[in-house]
């Protein structure tokens, strides 16, 4: 019963975990402007985080090796140093943009403008990681984070011509004001939303920390392989509601407040507390995990303590790096940058990123010496190959992309 | 000079040349100077983004007006909408207008200040919590008929 | 998890370095972030430390940038000029190698800093120093480079501990990705392409044809050397 149970909560969190503020913007953004035709982006790249994850935990759980192990052990020190600051620049990045969301996201309760509430927030984060529990961080927030499931009852309740929304999931349907240069932008910024690297650093560096073994791997597989595609519907609804919502209006989503605005339409003041409730322990739960993988990252390349297990003055070096980047993400706020169009880089980022710690992974997963015969079967590989290409793809074309459409406004 | 600087200078020279007109020609300038086709993008583009903002304001009042949200959520909503038509307004005045154009910007300049102004005073009146003003509105969805049409 | 017990010999590169050292108690002691080698009376390059710590990890990355990197730690680390040094774990703590190298005492105490006559003495080199030397030989392409060290027995268990041969061919150390073995299979595309991008690498045994002159940065080797391919 105690591992049923563990094994729900396992899946639950996984959905609640999968949306951050890059998903919630980007799907949004997404839906508003080009409707339901990206959503095979989403579906493509909640496949690739799986494969991605279903690896590195599978590693983790045998071989107790987490991702900046493995790219060191495999790049080498020099290639592996650039692939760990380029890694841990996303993240970074991404840490920014998150602590920006959690500030929005209360903005949008105290209407107190939220450059006076990123400090509150940072101070926060950092106790947070610096004092609580690994698992009550996960299962709270995760948790928490469900009540995003309020934009599918939204969905549901605003009453979209259901068939409209199904024939546009089709690429052609893509409205014509939009250029394909922007299409594409765009589907490689959902696919960066839908793959974000940290995802998986916190993942199998959070396997490492709860000391999985080979037994763990069901567990393991149950919530990649549920928990994200469910995740992977709270984000296509969030595009279906603006689709609903804002395509036929010609609202651009620039800010976090209208991407709950389809919820107040749709569920009225209750329904949409929710939703903001579910933005709040989203980007707060992404916050830590993504100031996390920044420490986590660091100290695997150079292989001091690392981790919540480990008491504090242990592990002091990967707790002033938390310090660190926390003080650093509040600066960057402070200075006045808009967290939206953090966010909207940091998702382009990360598919940039993604090859850089995909490749080692799909190698070692290969690897009998880590994994024995758990090593990669027919299927992970094919799956593995394609996605390597598909994430090459992406983010090969990323920064064209990004010049051509100045970031998606043309 | 090193021998393994010869390399760098060299390619830097060749490259110079190559990325300074395009710097220039982009319009890269201290004032923006885009022909009449760019300046047309960019005033299409200052519209859609007005219209956005009108249409936000629009949605916002109305769900206030009937419960849907509580007055915080309102008034960010505005007043993040009030601040971005106004950036709409001024990038695109900031613009050096061609001359072929001299007529349609004034035309377009001067939607865009009504929108302005129009989401100024609903932002004025959702600070107040004043939401059941028909209208006003209406206004707001006339004006955002009138900037879709302008904008090509 | 494959112990390097369960195996014939090893490649230095690709399963010691950078691996996590955990002592007896379970905690984190670093990476290895080199290897230590002594030139035996006999001529046997022999393993003796594995060093720890940024002045062993530094130099590995490459000459020019590795030597900046070393300068500006020795130049903050000013204070404590002994910190210049890495830190030693002996050969003869490590008791077994898998995907971390694990020690037979707990990791407090256990780091010393290596001795100034000990880093001064000629014989001994480091693994760093070996990977990366460019190799002179009329049989490989001119870009030839030293890509890993080969070794007999594992690390922890009894028997004799030496290098026993170089992985030699176009490319940098670690470009290989671990595809060198038959034991791989990887994804088939991948392990192709990889194989095909090193395909002149090749695998001489240390003997009289091999020369390492780590004074002039260089490896020759004879003609009479033999050269076998990597895998089969």
């Amino acid at each position: 019963m105690k591992r049923y149970f563990a094994v729900l909560l396992g899946i639950l969190t996984a959905i609640g975990g999968f949306v951050d503020i890059g998903d919630l913007v980007t799907n949004a953004q997404v839906g508003a402007r080009l409707g339901t035709s990206l959503v095979w982006v989403v579906v493509v790249g909640v496949v690739g985080i799986c494969v991605f994850a279903e690896m590195s935990g599978r590693i983790a759980a045998v071989s107790h090796r987490a991702t900046f192990d493995l790219v060191r052990e495999r790049l080498g020190p020099r290639m592996g140093f650039l692939n760990l600051v380029g890694s841990m620049l996303v993240t970074l990045l991404t840490f920014i943009a998150e602590i920006g969301g959690v500030a929005l996201a209360l903005q949008l309760v105290s209407s107190v403008h939220h450059l006076l509430i990123v400090p509150f927030v940072a101070v926060a984060v950092w106790i947070v990681l610096w004092r609580a529990r690994f698992s009550s961080i996960e299962n709270v927030l995760g948790l928490m984070g469900l009540a995003l499931i309020a934009f599918a009852v939204a969905l549901w309740q605003l009453g979209p011509d259901w068939g409209e929304l199904a024939t546009g999931l089709s690429p052609a349907e893509k409205p014509d004001a939009e250029s394909w240069a922007t299409y594409a932008f765009f589907g490689v910024a959902l696919f960066g939303a839908a793959m974000t690297p940290y995802e998986v650093f916190f993942f199998s560096s959070g396997g490492v920390e709860e000391r999985w073994t080979e037994k763990d791997i069901g567990v393991m597989r149950a919530n990649v392989f549920i928990g994200f595609p469910l995740g992977g519907i709270l984000s296509v609804a969030i595009a279906a509601c603006a689709a609903t919502v804002f395509l036929p209006a010609g609202v651009t989503v620039e800010t976090l407040g209208q991407v709950g605005l389809p919820v107040a339409i749709g569920l009225g003041k209750i329904g949409l507390a929710v939703v903001v409730l579910g933005f709040f322990a989203a980007t707060f739960g992404a916050a830590c995990e993504t100031g996390l993988s920044t420490g986590y990252s660091l100290a695997q390349y150079f292989g001091f303590p690392w981790g919540k297990y480990v008491r504090p003055r242990e592990a002091a070096g990967f707790h002033i790096i938390l310090l660190v980047v926390t003080v650093t993400a509040a600066g960057v706020l402070l200075t006045g940058v808009d967290p939206i169009m953090v966010t909207e880089i940091s998702v382009v980022f990360s598919a940039i990123a993604l090859p850089l710690t995909y490749f080692p992974i799909l190698v070692v997963a290969n690897d009998p010496d880590y994994l024995g015969e758990h090593v990669n079967g027919r299927v992970a590989n094919t799956l593995g190959v394609v996605y390597l290409v598909v994430i090459a793809v992406a983010a090969l074309a990323a920064i064209p992309l990004m010049i051509v459409t100045s970031m998606g406004q043309g | 000079m090193k021998r393994s600087q010869r390399p760098t200078v060299v390619a830097v020279l060749l490259v110079l040349p190559l990325v300074l007109p395009l710097v220039l020609l982009g319009g890269c300038g201290v004032v923006a100077r885009p022909d009449a086709a760019a300046w047309d993008d960019r005033a299409a583009q200052a519209l859609t983004d007005a219209g956005s903002q009108v249409a936000t304001v629009r949605l916002a009042l109305a769900s206030a007006g009937e419960g849907r949200t509580w007055s915080s959520y309102t008034t960010v909503l505005v007043v993040q909408a009030e601040e971005a038509a106004g950036r709409a307004e001024e990038d695109l005045a900031r613009v050096q207008v061609p001359a072929a154009r001299a007529d349609t910007a004034a035309a377009v300049l001067d939607l865009l200040d009504r929108a302005v102004d129009l989401v100024a005073e609903a932002r004025a009146r959702a600070v107040a919590g004043r939401y059941d003003d028909a209208g006003l509105l209406d206004d707001l969805d006339r004006l955002e008929g009138d900037l879709r049409q302008a904008a090509p | 998890m494959v112990s390097l017990a369960d195996r014939d010999g090893y490649d230095v590169g690709l399963h010691l370095l950078d691996r996590q050292i955990i002592g007896a108690d379970d905690r984190l002691v670093g990476k290895v972030d080199d290897v230590e080698l002594v030139l035996d009376d006999d001529g046997a390059l022999v393993p003796t430390a594995l060093l720890v710590g940024l002045p062993a990890l530094l130099p590995r990355f490459g000459r020019r940038l590795g030597g900046g990197l070393a300068r500006a730690h020795r130049l903050v680390r000013e204070a404590a000029a002994d910190q210049e040094l890495p830190l030693v774990v002996d050969f003869d703590l490590v008791e077994d190698v898998s995907s971390e190298v694990r020690l037979s005492e707990p990791a407090p105490g256990l780091l010393h800093r290596m001795a100034h006559e000990r880093a001064a003495d000629p014989r001994r080199c480091r693994v760093g120093d070996l990977l990366g030397l460019p190799v002179r030989c009329a049989a490989l392409p001119r870009r030839s480079k030293v890509l890993d060290l080969r070794m007999t027995g594992a690390p922890g268990r009894p028997g004799e501990h030496r290098v026993v041969a170089l992985l030699v061919g176009p490319g940098r150390p670690g470009a290989l990705f671990g595809y060198d073995r038959s034991s791989e299979p990887g994804p088939a595309v991948v392990a192709a392409l990889i194989g095909w991008l090193h395909r002149h690498a090749r695998v001489v045994d240390l003997g009289p044809a091999v020369d390492i002159d780590t004074d002039a940065g260089v490896v020759r080797i004879g003609a009479e050397a033999s050269l076998a391919p990597l895998r089969g």
